[in-house]
């Protein structure tokens, strides 16, 4: 590892804005998800359980979300350095590539550790128990895979723009991991039939509630109880090969790539 | 040495180009002279490898720009944007760069103490919390300190008073390598005699002469014989002349000059 690792991490666990709408912000809704939504949830072990592993599903993918905005944003604005110092140090495109992804990964797990410590915490005050995850292991393998899938999803984004020259798409390009963030947030109420499969943000959802509480969750409407049980492996298939998919599409791309100029962003 | 042969770049589709069809050899340590917006930029742009080629190619000692990779020691330059890649303090910017290259921080120090930036300006800002002219003279430092065979310098005296540039000058001199070095400002002319000198205009380039042939020439419009240079300035013909009558060219404290020139004759 260059000092480009400790360094890169130092920076986004710095990043005021980065924190406030990964960790602050979210906090706000272990909050409401605590005591305003769980108002009504019986205090039997299964059923806390089954709400928490929900509340740390939906919490995990908008926290990630919102991570991933900011990796999103600092990938391009650095563009250009990224293809000067891939081209005249000794940090080569795939190089970079492992550095930025381990950095993009602590700081995500990080984020997922504080998402978890705070809901565990939350949730045993206002119901008076702790319900712990049935597969610890599984649930951390998870959470891991969806902070790899983020990081993968917010490199693809950045590098797309800056290899298809289009910094005016640059700040709503950016906001996409949010919007599908949120997009996924709304199975609490919408079935997505066939597409709980398709989205990847879905995946990491279900794969949460699954692996946190035991239970196969549905393809969505969960507040209202409908949709279709899940098929687990093929949801874990799905996100396997986003992932996949994406970091290869992002090791190519980044060949290509010769930055765009900040100052082509701020403009617009 | 870096060799660019026909370079056309263009930065949007179908847009006339800011480059059209620039040769030239570099192997020693050169001065590329022109107006804002003549390309100077684009050109640096293009040899590091970081803007399209619509047309043309670069050579870096031999090799195609655009097969280097993870090579410390080609090229250096000091662009803001390539020491953008983290939002860190200048220190720990340095130390990055400094790490990546396998160069000693110690050097860009010393440059950066020369031209009147302490150590504890660097650990308190961030590269874009610099004024315009700290973010330059920190980014020449850290391009110098690379240890690079090349090194790309555009506008690198933009903003310093006039002992920080002397200063700058006596680290250009002593530098062990190649070094392009762009400027608007013809000052600079008197104190590199030694250094090739190049023309831009309109994304095009003239030269090279040496420098110390430069010092006593004058500007006259239209193609006279005997010139050194002929430059085509807004669709007229300026030649660079010895001799008593024209304008003499490091009088002109910028080469923007040179437009008015062609538009009053």
């Amino acid at each position: 590892m260059t000092k480009y690792f400790t360094l890169s991490v130092k920076s986004m666990l710095t990043h005021p804005e980065l924190l406030f709408w990964s960790i602050v912000f979210i906090e706000f809704w272990v909050v409401m998800w605590a005591y305003v939504f769980g108002a009504y949830v019986p205090k039997v072990e299964e059923a806390v359980r089954m709400y928490t592993a929900q509340a740390y599903g939906s919490l995990l993918t908008l926290s990630f979300s919102a991570t991933a905005v900011g990796i999103t944003e600092s990938f391009l604005h650095s563009s250009r350095s990224i293809k000067f110092v891939t081209k005249y140090t000794r940090l080569s495109p795939s190089r970079f590539m492992a550095e930025h992804t381990a950095s993009s990964m602590l700081v995500l797990s990080t984020v997922a550790a504080v998402m978890y410590a705070s809901i565990a915490g939350v949730f045993a005050h206002k119901f008076g128990m702790y319900t712990p995850p049935t597969n610890p292991l599984q649930l951390t393998a998870v959470t891991a895979l969806g902070c790899l899938f983020m990081y993968a999803i917010s490199a693809f984004l950045s590098l797309a723009v800056v290899v298809l020259r289009a910094p005016r798409s640059a700040r709503f390009v950016s906001y996409i991991p949010l919007i599908l963030g949120f997009l996924a947030y709304g199975a609490l109420w919408l079935d997505f039939k066939a597409a709980a499969y398709v989205s990847p943000f879905n995946c990491i959802l279900a794969l949460c509630i699954y692996y946190y509480s035991g239970v196969k969750p549905t393809t969505g409407a969960f507040v209202m109880g409908g949709g279709a049980e899940m098929d687990m492996g093929l949801t874990l298939l799905s996100l396997v090969c986003w992932v996949a998919a994406l970091m290869a599409l992002n090791v190519l791309l980044l060949r290509k790539m010769r930055g765009v100029g900040v100052e082509e962003i701020r403009v617009v | 040495m870096i060799v660019v042969e026909g370079l056309k770049v263009s930065y949007r589709w179908r847009q006339e180009p800011v480059l059209k069809g620039v040769d030239g050899r570099f192997d020693g340590k050169s001065l590329i002279l022109g107006p804002n917006g003549s390309g100077k930029t684009t050109l640096f742009r293009a040899v590091c490898g970081l803007t399209r080629v619509v047309e043309g190619r670069v050579l870096v000692d031999g090799r195609n720009v655009e097969e280097i990779y993870a090579e410390p020691g080609v090229l250096s330059v000091n662009f803001p944007e390539a020491y953008s890649l983290l939002s860190v303090k200048v220190r720990d910017l340095i130390t990055l760069y400094s790490d990546l290259a396998g160069s000693d921080p110690s050097k860009a120090y010393e440059i950066l103490k020369d031209l009147g930036i302490t150590r504890e300006l660097l650990e308190r800002r961030k590269l874009h919390e610099l004024s315009a002219g700290q973010r330059k003279a920190v980014c020449t430092a850290m391009a110098l300190s690379m240890g690079a065979r090349h090194v790309l310098l555009d506008e690198p005296f933009e903003q310093l008073d006039p002992a920080r540039k002397g200063r700058l000058i006596g680290h250009l001199d002593r530098y062990d390598g190649i070094i392009l070095l762009n400027t608007h400002e013809t000052w600079l002319m008197r104190n590199l005699p030694d250094w090739d000198a190049y023309f831009m205009f309109e994304g095009r380039m003239y030269g090279p002469a040496k420098v110390e042939e430069l010092l006593n020439v004058r500007l006259r419009m239209g193609k006279r014989a005997r010139a050194v240079l002929c430059m085509e300035v807004s669709g007229r013909t300026v030649s660079l002349v010895k001799g008593r009558r024209g304008t003499l060219l490091t009088s002109l404290e910028s080469l923007d000059r040179v437009y008015e020139l062609a538009l009053e004759a």
